[in-house]
């Protein structure tokens, strides 16, 4: 961790130019409540760090239009809290981020340095998956949009070049009859790395029982990278949610994903309570749209 | 005379009946609250002078293995950087140990363990030092390495030590085991595994060095300054008088700061010093602390119990063996004391225990608050609640029948007197957690969420009992305009006990506690009196103080009578006011007092020596009093858990504990919510894991100590107090004990809640799904 | 490396100080300041000991670049010890035992600082949010607890 260079761009094509042709030396710093730690443990050693967290005007913004809701790169999890825009049916985004880190992280942490991020123990990125989100990311060449599913690669690794920084998150409403849930387990209550977290986003038909469709994420899949479950969520369209769907819809996620396993917790263990939060978030998100109907 | 006088006067009077214990049972603000709440500059790392030089230690990278080369090139040639120290730079011994001298400062030529420190790199300034530090490149030739204690106890294992794996052995032979059993009608075989629990005190491990007078002065964050001091002149090869060693206020210690890491940082540090002239800085960042200094022992501990169909403890037979890792420090003592409580709190007429405190290449481990009466508790405590379950009998009659009451003897065959605050103890926390109706309404639970109860009881031996004599010395001072200067070797690192032994000697002298100062513990001016460890400041040094304080007044009184024309028998001292009993309007400030006192020429500098009766057991059948006074308590846990997922929260605690004479409650309370929460940890989330000999998680993100999240919403603590022998006014310790019970109170709450028995700490939710021996595999690191 | 100089306000007063790429604001407040009360206990993140205020809202010193904070307000505890609500919590805090070792004791200041300025009478729920992100080893939180609810409603007159 000698050697290296700080960039303070003075605009945002300026931090563009700077990546345009020095991309794969430079890491992008927001908050560096990542980055830091993880160059502290020469997990990683670049040498130029690109600080855009003055891009406040351009890149932090919650904003509703066009029948969703835009996030910058830059806003902070206490922002997220803060909205107003995520309570009720979609508050997934407020049940992963009130236990988020804790309240100095939340203060700093960017939703953009989320996602890039791309680790495992991701719980923001299963929540996005399971609403849909879609990444704009943008380049001196332009802008491109990627759905988070397949920015999300691998282990630590996108689909962002090195010429790239992504600006914006944004999903879309959810049409219909929905609702959205989070669960997540840690060894404690607070400043947890979790063991396993899940996300989901359920719609129900217009009888209220049969599921129209469902995005179900979790964090911790073999591969390292936090995804969808998409054989599970096919199996559960058409169905009616009963006792014994539910219970087939548990098999089909343990055939479907393997969960890692690590110091803090096995494979099998994580699948056990993936499976018990799969029902509870089925039960509860079917529930809620009931009573709201009501 | 007027009412408000008339008030005073009265006031006085009424104060005055409470003779020396003016001030005991107050909660008065302690003498060090102020300059911490301000964020005053005092710790060790606030006080580096502009111009200290960094040093940077650097460890082994193979847990076991002879060094064949180490290349330092590379390291010397970083700018910024002096010089690298290793062995050859030594001019004394290289030896930093606390009991056995098995431990060198810089490991050469053999590493025992990925925390053996193999030198320094000494810089201008940290970021420097550190990158040149991890240039430095060594080669090994691997030596076979042992990570499993049991392992390392068979006869063909590799030895680690010349000596062999074993570094004590003990044994206790109270009765006849084979007889007992022959009379018992249940019998439960058991094993027992608890693990490597690191102290986490928020300041890591620190000490600054500064060149003086040919030798050097060594300021640090530590629990024993005079241990340090003699670490410290050994490495550098000058008499002990050459090193003039200061404990800075101390950021939080429980154990490791009285082993040898603040020997191996202030070492290094006097070592740079003396080489380059200049102070020098040697502190450890939280991850190397996390390798480096000691943690909590990992116990296995095997019991074989026979109990009386009518549920009386027959006889108990264990096997205890602890992992001391490559070094044992202070291990030698742990053992010890776990043995001395391996049937905890119950009377058992027949015991049979053998231990032994092996060596293995995992990092070392030593002293950490409760000091092997967390594991050998967790095991018997279990154990209990297994019996209990096995007999079908409520757990809470089943320990009320064997527990430890005045007349009983316990595992040394010590006969218990009617200092035996248990009863009381138990009493409380029953009443308090409404203990029997909850528990006959748990029985008959349905649904996926279950609560449960679950108790566990405390003996304590009190201070350092086997381990050696156990004096203290406190030296007192009242300057000319009447502050009162306390100065010892024993240290405050946050438990408030020097405090505490202040406000003895406040009540002694009829001063209030405002009117004392504090001296920083110098060994150039404190006299030697042992680690500060064993919870031992109030109970040992509060009666030096108490000595230093009488001798004081001895000399003031008479004075203040002939100042009053009083007879020497009317005078009383309250709040700094003199005055006659007989003769109430005739006061005398203390002000005035001291002032005369100097005047006259009178000494007002004492100093009070106080040694603890000797504490003589047999070491063949582990035998005798080892321990002169027992501190007693009971917690009772209620937890509740999510049966689908094995979470589970602690949602109620409520504990007593017997602590003879609460000098001051709040500072009594604080550390029982402070031991509490921190047992709370060791029970539920604290693990620090070892994989092939290295560290896998030495951060605090991967290794969970409780937040304020994690704490039970209900918190009952009751103070009993029933004298003992030993401390002032009957004082017994209370800054180790409440760390003890939470790890068997919650294990065996879970065990009711659900039927599992979770037989290794820590109780994580996996294991409660899973089963006890869910273990995950760790990540290939 | 390239040093530059960076412009901040801390505790009312404008600082200029050359700072390298890596530094963080922790070093500056420390080192270059020598405002002591902001420690650091992990430099990881993780322990919340080294938190200040920037702009407002309570950080972790240990993982902000000072570079990163050319141009913003930073309120440490020395910054605060004319302030009325500090000075309750701070009496408050002695009163209650709430100090022990000390080394978490500016960070649960300045987290309770931040809490009282939003709530005039916060829960004890409300009270173990806000001192979330920070670890203490010696108290067991309670007594810190108490400190900040009393501290707190002597807000209110």
């Amino acid at each position: 961790m000698s050697s290296v260079e700080l960039y303070s761009p003075t605009d945002l094509a300026d931090a563009l130019r700077f990546i345009e042709h020095k991309g794969e030396e430079v890491a992008v710093i927001a908050s560096g409540t990542d980055l830091i730690p993880r160059m502290r443990k020469r997990q990683v050693s670049p040498s130029v760090l690109l600080d855009i967290s003055s891009f406040q005007s351009d890149l932090r913004y919650v904003r509703q239009s066009d029948g969703g809701v835009s996030l910058g790169a830059l806003t902070t999890l206490t922002d997220v809290l803060e909205s107003s825009l995520f309570n009720g049916k979609l508050s997934v985004i407020h049940e992963a981020a009130e236990i988020f880190g804790a309240p100095q992280v939340r203060n700093v942490a960017t939703v953009g340095g989320n996602v890039c991020s791309a680790a495992s123990s991701e719980d923001l990125i299963p929540v996005l998956m399971a609403l849909g989100a879609r990444l704009k990311v943008i380049s001196s060449g332009g802008e491109r949009t990627v759905p988070i599913k397949d920015f999300v690669v691998g282990k630590r690794e996108t689909a962002l070049k090195p010429s790239e920084i992504l600006a914006e998150v944004r999903f879309d409403y959810p049409k219909g009859k929905y609702w959205t849930g989070f669960e997540k387990l840690g060894r404690r209550n607070m400043l947890i790395i979790s063991l396993v977290s899940m996300a989901m986003r359920l719609t129900l038909e217009d009888d209220l029982s049969t599921v129209r469709s469902a995005s179900i994420a979790l964090n911790r899949v073999s591969g390292r990278v936090p995804a969808l479950a998409s054989k599970t969520e096919e199996f559960l369209v058409g169905s009616k949610l009963s006792e014994k769907t539910i219970v087939e819809a548990q098999k089909v996620l343990a055939t479907e994903l393997a969960l890692t396993s690590d110091f803090r917790s096995s494979a099998a263990y994580r699948m056990e309570i993936a499976q018990v939060y799969l029902k509870r978030l089925l039960l509860r998100c079917s529930e809620r749209i009931r009573r709201e109907t009501e | 005379m007027s009412e408000q006088v008339s008030q005073l006067l009265d006031s006085l009077r009424e104060k005055a009946a409470k003779g020396e214990l003016l001030y005991i049972g107050e909660n008065i603000a302690r003498v060090d609250s102020l300059e911490k709440v301000l964020g005053k500059p005092v710790y060790t790392a606030d006080l580096i002078p502009k111009g200290t030089l960094y040093a940077k230690l650097f460890h082994s990278s193979v847990p076991h293995g002879t060094i064949r080369a180490m290349e330092l090139g590379a390291a010397k040639a970083y700018p910024g950087v002096l010089g690298v120290l290793t062995w050859r730079d030594i001019p004394g011994l290289n030896q930093s140990s606390a009991v056995l001298p098995d431990r060198q400062l810089f490991a050469e030529p053999v590493v025992r363990s990925t925390a053996d420190i193999l030198g320094a790199v000494v810089a201008e300034t940290l970021p420097a030092a550190t990158e040149a530090a991890s240039r430095v490149r060594v080669e090994y030739t691997p030596i076979p390495a042992n990570y499993d204690p049991m392992e390392a106890l068979r006869p063909d294992a590799y030895k680690i030590h010349p000596k062999g794996n074993i570094a004590r052995q003990m044994k206790i032979r109270k009765g006849n085991v084979e007889d007992g059993f022959a009379k018992s009608d249940v019998i439960i075989e058991k094993t027992y595994k608890t693990q490597f629990q690191d102290a986490t005190p928020l300041e890591p491990e620190v000490g600054l060095a500064i060149p003086e007078d040919g030798g050097v002065k060594v300021i640090g964050s530590m629990q024993s300054p005079h241990h340090t001091q003699a670490a410290v002149a050994k490495v550098i090869g000058l008499p002990p008088e050459k090193v003039h060693v200061i404990q800075a206020i101390t950021g939080g210690a429980f154990g490791p700061k009285s082993d040898e890491t603040p020997f191996d940082v202030c070492s290094t540090a006097a070592l740079a010093a003396m080489k380059y002239r200049r102070p020098v800085f040697c502190g450890l960042d939280r991850e190397d602390s996390m390798v480096m200094h000691t943690k909590r022992h990992p116990f296995v501990i095997s019991h074989k119990t026979g109990v009386t169909s009518d549920g009386m403890l027959v006889a108990d037979e264990s096997m205890i063996v602890g992992d001391t890792g490559a070094y044992a420090s202070l291990g030698v003592f742990v053992i010890v004391r776990a043995t001395f409580h391996t049937v905890g709190a119950y009377e058992v007429p027949n015991v049979k225990a053998d231990s032994y405190l092996v060596y293995t290449n995992n990092t070392y481990t030593g002293s950490l608050r409760g000091f092997g009466g967390p594991q050998a508790l967790f095991a018997i405590e279990s154990q209990m609640e297994e019996l209990a379950r096995k007999l079908g009998m409520d757990p809470l009659e089943f320990r009320l029948r064997n527990m430890l009451v005045p007349g009983k003897k316990n595992a040394t065959s010590a006969v218990m007197d009617a200092s035996c605050g248990l009863p009381e103890c138990v009493e409380k926390v029953v009443a308090s957690s409404n203990y029997w109706e909850k528990a006959a309404r748990y029985r008959d639970q349905t649904g996926s969420v279950r609560r449960g109860l679950g108790i566990a009881l405390l003996m304590h031996g009190n201070s350092l009992g086997p381990e050696g004599n156990d004096y203290g010395a406190v030296h007192m001072e009242i300057e000319s305009d009447g502050t009162v200067s306390v100065g010892t070797g024993l240290t405050e690192y946050g438990t408030g006990a020097i405090s505490g032994l202040m406000q003895v000697a406040s009540s002694i002298l009829g001063v209030p506690l405002t009117r004392f100062k504090l001296e920083r513990p110098d060994t150039t001016k404190h006299r030697e009196s042992g680690p500060t460890v064993a919870s031992r400041v109030v109970v040992i040094g509060g009666n030096a103080a108490m000595k230093a304080a009488e001798k004081l007044k001895g000399t003031l009184m008479p004075l203040a009578a002939q100042m009053l024309k009083a007879s020497p028998g009317d005078v009383a001292l309250v709040d700094g006011v003199a005055f006659d009993r007989q003769n109430p309007s005739a006061t005398l400030a203390w002000n005035d007092l001291v002032a005369e006192a100097y005047r006259r020429g009178l000494n007002l500098k004492e100093e009070g020596f106080y040694m603890a009766p000797a504490a003589p057991w047999d070491t063949e059948s582990g035998q005798g009093t080892p321990y002169v006074q027992y501190t007693w308590g009971a917690l009772i846990a209620e937890v509740e858990v999510d049966t689908e997922t094995g979470y589970y929260k602690v949602v109620g605690v409520h504990t007593a504990y017997d602590v003879g004479k609460a000098v001051n409650p709040a500072g009594v309370l604080g550390q029982i919510y402070g031991g509490t929460v921190q047992g709370l940890g060791y029970a539920m989330m604290e693990e620090l894991i070892h994989k092939d000999g290295f560290v896998v998680n030495p951060n605090l993100g991967d290794y969970y100590i409780p937040t304020s999240m994690d704490i039970p919403a209900e918190f009952k603590a009751f103070i009993v107090e029933v004298p003992g022998p030993l401390g002032p006014f009957g004082a017994k310790i209370i800054a180790e004990p409440p760390i003890v019970l939470p790890g068997p109170a919650i294990r065996n709450a879970v065990l009711n809640a659900t039927g599992v028995s979770v037989d290794e700490l820590p109780v994580t939710s996996e294991k409660v799904l899973m089963g006890s021996k869910a273990r995950p595999s760790p990540l290939a690191v | 490396m390239t040093r530059r100089v960076i412009s901040l306000n801390v505790n009312g007063a404008e600082r200029s100080v050359q700072v390298g790429p890596l530094e963080r604001l922790i070093d500056v407040l420390r080192d270059e300041l020598w405002l002591k009360s902001v420690k650091e206990g992990c430099s990881t993140g993780d322990c919340g000991i080294c938190a200040v205020m920037v702009d407002g809202k309570l950080v972790n010193s240990c993982l902000m670049l000072a570079a990163q904070c050319d141009g913003r307000r930073v309120l440490t505890l020395e910054g605060l010890q004319n302030d009325l609500t500090m000075k309750r919590l701070q009496g408050s805090f002695i009163a209650n035992n709430a100090a022990q070792c000390g080394f978490c004791t500016p960070a649960m200041l300045m987290a309770s600082w931040d809490l009282a300025r939003h709530s005039s009478k916060p829960s004890t729920e409300e009270v173990k949010v806000a001192m979330s992100g920070i670890l203490c080893r010696c108290t067991g939180y309670y007594q810190i607890i108490d400190s900040v609810k009393q501290g707190c409603r002597e807000e209110r007159r």
